[in-house]
């Protein structure tokens, strides 16, 4: 097929859902040989048109064309025969298997029902040095650092003779220099004549490495655009629909006391150092916001603060007391507030009614009881004065919480913690999973929080909004931080050196 | 306690059942599924065992073990995978149905409740030259030819579960069925596959304990094998070659009530060492026995 | 979707499920050469045209409260107490000893005092299991199976040996037992009560208070576990673990309390039987009301309320079942059948159910 040509065509998929039209009457056109992006924001519908893509869902309307000839794709195997290949943002792969196993599984070279595992080696020591990928077949995935697992993902794709690749949200966990090398294996690829299609919410990127852009936004295409002709703030206006405020109000307070402090923190985990000695301090009225890629310690750090992770050496303290030797529920009883990075692991209990989840941890506070048992009526009216002031959008209180939306169960945890008026609010990836406007929301209640004297930690991922919300920045690598910047004055080159460890503050830099 | 031949082969015969439950419980829980109902997969294999032996000779017997263990294994497959029932739930239910099944044929078919007349067992074999070792010769002597099938189809069981597509699909779909399943890899087929084999496995067991060793079907005569069978299994790490040391241990430990009196101890007490050895080991494991990543999560794909 | 309409569909369900087993029981029965509604006509008969049956059933359905309850509550947390089996046993052998040990004290005080012995027996032997559990990860399942088999060397031990009744005078043949309890031990039976309210209850239905204390004790773990912060805590650990622990929740006590509960509950099952027409406990009591117990627990989808109304079903089938092999000459272990059948369509019917429901209310939030 000519370069140029269309190599897949949708006309009019639309997917819909109990409740919801996550795909609306798509209309998207890739040509053989591009880098296609696809963005949109959280939900648009990004998920669901490459599953549809890749035979994970069928769709409900609508037709699929590869090469010109139009398709049922049932099943990944079938699109897996049609050259279709996708390289998940989570990635499936089995730690426990090799590289090698987790490449061939599903088309293993076999002699009747024996496996032959020597020349699946074989194989995948030569698609490497192909496309100028560096693993060792023999590895347990396990043992992978992020950016190596990513590559084996791409190669189990590559393996089964794909021509289209969807790489969905590829970047999401690697650090810039792994996404330069990942940009340099797509430009390999792509010069070896394989199309690409490349979901991200990351415009830079986008931008850096497509040669067509199509936004989603609620299901419905909002159009398609040459990289070369549009700007980061023309895509964000179709992803979202509205110009996108990326400068948040700074608020101005005096910090007072310093009411978190980490001193010499050491974390173990799995038989290794997650944290190493680490030190820092933030005051009542300030955000220190903890700037890194996922995996540095930041999990572990959040784990120690409110008593999940044992500490190995070193103290944690609240307001001046040590959290030594006290449960979960006395350091919480301190003050200390947390949104989790994971709400539905940490967060809620997603089986009870939002009523309930609004006093979890607290159950057993004088003001919800009545005689021997719990005030229900009075757990009720707590939760609507809940609803109201954090504009959560739901049928009843008495509804569960898993009926909820992403943002609205954000919500809900965000309000039960600020009724606490904590001293210390640990906010870990509180814009996770969430679209623009509910991200706004949160944002905007951090900074409230910092207003009403609280010390809050940020934990995120998000490089802009630890840069947009932060009075300081620590930079954790490696479970230390390595650098301590004023809020104002960091940049994202500067910030992105020191979440790989290319650069080191000097000893003493803070 | 006198380490006698006669000893060892004892334990080796009690092994046989533990062992053979193990294997099969191996393939379950590596695919993903907890079979909590194997005890009751043996006792349909004691029932049908006799009563095959008794219509058509020790051979039928074991194929009709095998069959019905299959059969109430198939019942806990779509129970627990078609449905996504709890694996433990399904199993216990399982081994209740077993139960009331074997009583219900038993009067119907031998017109006892608990016992079948006596049945014919397979010839014995001895091994040529070892059977003539001194001292050990009992050992070799009048085997059951279940033994050395038993046995061997330790390492078929390594291979199988190693070294072959199916196993590899097998063990895949147990660490991580969706990443198998975007393989084009069938997970329900896979996890169905891995609990008949457990139960045509415990049919056998079930099979050997009543024609082999006793000679009839009694009630009860599993005795809680089918849950020592999952604690050697776990004892083994979830691999056939550890299954077969831990069925050892257990195998000796019940040849030695059966066998061993120590003065002073009333026998009940040498009863319950079994038992109480099963607790041990699960308790007094040293090393975190990790088994499969998705053991015992009934498997759903999104959007169906 | 309504309130009332999800009410009815989550009642509607076990009763379809049943049916669905008794359309089972109906093949079997014709397989076995008998007309099934004669069969089954002769059930209801047998079981609700007599007094005799009305109270058998009440009767019988008081060990399955303790046991299902006791079951139902492990497995609101998801810990599987299949060592009720024994917990009740052992509560037996408690109780009887402190039965018969104290002979002069009144029986206002020597009634609960027993009681307690049998709630204390129960715990008793589900303490190693939840404490191997929180302390070493082992699973319950395989070591109450285990101490189930344990369970019952030791107590023949015990009743064939130190605790064995030596003055069993003018007996033909000596029973393994322990001494009579004492007449202040016994419990009541209800036939004070019938004769007031003019019901002809015969002397040898043995139906007891026992009864309504295992129904007002599943009106207690309702309250407890939808109405009180501990039972918040245990519906929030059961619900997500993690975060329950994260919010402070003490995951291991909570646990541990819940299973103690469970144990303790179980130990009281055989209470009714032998606080009255017993009045011992022996190496030949009526063993299995522990697995009943787990059958009427998924039945009743681990709702007090829902195992009272599986405990009096299985009541029910127990004395229909005797009816139809007395009358109708059919086994009756087919009823046995019946209890594995209908656990297993129960579970799934409840599972199709559940994730029916929640399509449902997730449409409607949206």
């Amino acid at each position: 097929m000519d370069t140029g040509q269309p190599i897949l065509e949708l006309h009019g998929i639309t997917k819909r859902f109990p409740g919801l039209t996550a795909n609306d009457a798509i209309d998207l056109t890739v040509r053989q040989g591009e880098v296609h992006a696809i963005c949109g924001e959280n939900g648009a519908g990004k998920s669901t048109l490459m599953k549809i893509l890749y035979g994970l869902y069928q769709p409900d309307e609508g037709t699929i064309s590869v090469r010109g000839q139009e398709v049922k794709i049932a099943g990944p195997s079938k699109a897996v025969s049609l050259g279709i290949g996708m390289v998940h943002q989570h990635f499936m792969l089995i730690p426990r298997l090799t590289v090698t196993e987790n490449i061939i599984l599903g088309q293993e070279p076999r002699r009747g029902p024996a496996l032959k595992l020597e020349d699946g080696i074989a194989r995948v020591a030569e698609l490497c040095k192909q496309y100028g990928f560096s693993l060792n077949p023999r590895a347990a995935v396990g043992e992978l650092s992020v950016g190596e697992q990513q590559r084996v993902e791409i190669l189990k794709v590559l393996y089964r003779g794909a021509e289209i690749l969807i790489l969905d949200e590829p970047t999401a966990v690697l650090v810039p220099q792994e996404v330069r090398e990942l940009f340099v294996n797509l430009a390999n690829l792509r010069r070896e004549g394989k199309t690409i299609i490349f979901i991200s919410h990351k415009l830079d990127e986008v931008l850096a490495i497509a040669d067509r852009v199509t936004v989603i936004r609620r299901g419905k295409v909002v159009g398609t655009v040459d990289a070369a002709a549009t700007t980061k703030a023309q895509l964000a206006e179709m992803m979202v629909g509205r110009p996108v405020l990326l400068n948040l109000d700074r608020v101005e307070v005096r910090p007072g006391e310093p009411l978190l402090e980490i001193n010499d923190l050491t974390v173990d985990t799995s038989g290794r150092a997650a944290l190493k000695n680490v030190s820092f301090s933030v005051r009542a009225g300030e955000i220190y916001g903890i700037a890194g890629v996922e995996g540095n310690g930041q999990s572990e750090l959040v784990e120690a603060i409110i008593g999940l992770r044992a500490m190995k050496g070193g103290d944690v303290r609240i307001d001046g007391r040590s959290i030594r030797g006290l449960t979960i529920k006395a350091i919480r009883d301190l003050g200390v507030g947390l949104i989790p990075e994971d709400r539905h692991k940490h967060g809620l209990v997603l089986p009870m009614s939002v009523a309930e989840n609004s006093i979890l941890g607290f159950q057993r506070e004088k003001r919800f009881r009545r005689g021997g048992g719990l005030d229900y009526r009075g757990i009720e009216d707590f939760t609507a004065g809940l609803v109201r002031q954090f504009d959560i959008r739901l049928a009843g209180t008495d509804v569960p919480a898993h009926a909820l939306s992403g943002g609205n169960q954000q919500k809900v945890i965000l309000a039960r913690e600020f009724s606490r008026s904590p001293k210390v609010l640990v906010a870990a990836q509180p814009t996770r999973g969430l679209d623009i406007g509910a991200s706004e929301f949160v944002r905007n209640q951090i900074l409230a929080a910092k207003r009403a004297g609280q010390a809050v930690l940020l934990v995120s991922a998000d490089l802009e909004e630890v840069m947009s919300l932060s009075d300081r920045i620590g930079v954790i690598y490696n479970g230390e931080i390595v650098a301590e910047l004023a809020g104002r004055a960091a940049t994202a080159e500067e910030l992105g050196l020191y979440m790989t460890g290319s650069r080191r503050a000097a000893q003493g830099g803070r | 306690m006198v380490w006698t031949a006669l000893l060892i082969a004892a334990a080796v015969r009690m092994t046989i059942p533990i062992l053979l439950t193990a294997l099969g419980a191996t393939f379950s829980e590596r695919s993903g599924v907890v079979n909590i109902g194997l005890e009751g997969m043996m006792i349909a294999g004691t029932f049908w065992g006799a009563f095959g032996a008794l219509k058509g000779g020790p051979l039928f017997g074991f194929f009709l073990a095998m069959v019905a263990g299959m059969v109430l294994a198939l019942v806990h497959a779509v129970v627990s995978i078609r449905f996504k029932v709890d694996q433990v739930v399904s199993g216990t239910a399982i081994n209740i149905l077993a139960a009331g099944l074997a009583r219900f044929f038993s009067i119907m078919i031998f017109h006892m409740a608990t016992t079948s007349p006596k049945v014919n067992a397979f010839a014995k074999i001895s091994i040529p030259l070892l059977k003539d070792i001194p001292g050990l010769g009992p050992m070799f002597t009048d085997l059951s030819p279940v033994i050395i099938v038993a046995f061997i189809l330790v390492p078929v069981s390594a291979y199988v579960l190693n070294r072959t597509v199916f196993g590899l699909r097998l063990r895949s779909v147990g660490e991580n069925p969706l990443a198998a399943d975007t393989l084009g890899i069938n997970v329900y087929l896979m996890r169905y596959a891995g609990v008949l084999i457990s139960g045509a496995f415990a049919g056998l067991a079930g099979a050997f304990l009543a024609v082999e060793h006793t000679g009839s079907y009694i009630e009860g005569q599993t005795g809680g094998r089918g849950f020592i069978a999952l604690a050697a299994m776990i004892f083994g790490n979830w691999t056939p070659g550890g299954a077969l040391a831990a069925s050892l241990l257990f195998g000796l430990a019940q040849a030695v009530t059966l066998r061993v009196q120590i003065p002073g101890i009333p026998y009940q007490f040498i009863q319950m060492l079994p038992y109480l050895l099963t607790i041990a080991v699960l308790a007094g494991f040293v090393r975190k026995a990790v088994g499969p990543a998705a053991d015992g999560i009934p498997y759903e794909r999104e959007g169906e | 979707m309504k309130r009332e309409r999800l009410f009815w569909l989550q009642v509607a369900t076990p009763f379809i499920a049943i049916l669905f087993a008794f359309l089972i029981g109906a093949v079997i029965v014709v397989a076995i050469g008998k007309n099934p509604l004669y069969v089954f006509g002769t059930m209801l008969a047998f079981a609700f045209g007599q007094i005799d049956s009305l109270g058998l059933i009440l009767f019988r359905a008081t060990p399955y409260i303790f046991t299902g309850l006791s079951v139902a509550i492990g497995f609101q947390l998801g810990l599987f107490n299949i060592g009720a089996e024994s917990q009740y046993k052992v509560g037996l052998f408690t109780a009887a000893v402190v039965g018969y040990s104290f002979p002069g004290l009144p029986a206002i005080i020597h009634i609960p005092l027993t009681i307690l012995a049998g709630v204390a027996g129960g715990m008793l032997w589900g303490l190693l299991p939840i404490v191997l559990k929180l302390k070493r990860g082992v699973h319950e399942v395989i070591s109450t199976i285990m101490l189930n088999y344990t369970a019952v060397s030791l107590l023949h031990y015990l009743l064939t040996g130190p605790f064995l009744d030596q003055n069993q005078i003018g007996a033909t043949q000596r029973i393994m037992r322990t001494k009579f309890i004492a007449d202040s031990a016994r419990i009541p039976t209800v036939h004070g009560l019938t004769k007031l309210l003019h019901i002809p209850l015969p002397n040898y239905v043995h139906l007891n208070y026992m009864f309504f204390i295992g129904i007002a004790l599943c009106a207690a773990i309702y309250w407890l576990i939808w109405k009180t912060p501990f039972g918040y805590e245990l519906r929030a650990v059961a619900g997500n673990q993690a975060a329950a622990q994260a919010a402070g929740i003490n995951v291991k006590r909570t646990m541990f309390i819940t299973f103690m509960l469970s144990a303790g509950i179980a130990g009281l099952a055989g209470l009714s039987e032998m606080m009255t027409s017993y009045g011992y406990m022996s190496v030949d009591f009526p063993s299995g009301y522990g697995f009943t117990g787990i059958a009427v627990a998924l039945l009743g989808k681990n709702n007090p309320f829902g195992v009272i109304l599986a405990a009096l079903l299985f009541g029910f089938l127990e004395r229909g079942a005797e009816g139809i092999q007395v009358i109708a000459g059919v086994p009756q272990e087919v009823i046995t059948i019946l209890q594995g059948i209908i656990i297993l369509s129960v579970v799934v019917a409840y599972s199709i159910l559940s994730r029916y429901i929640r399509i449902q209310k997730k449409k409607e939030a949206a």
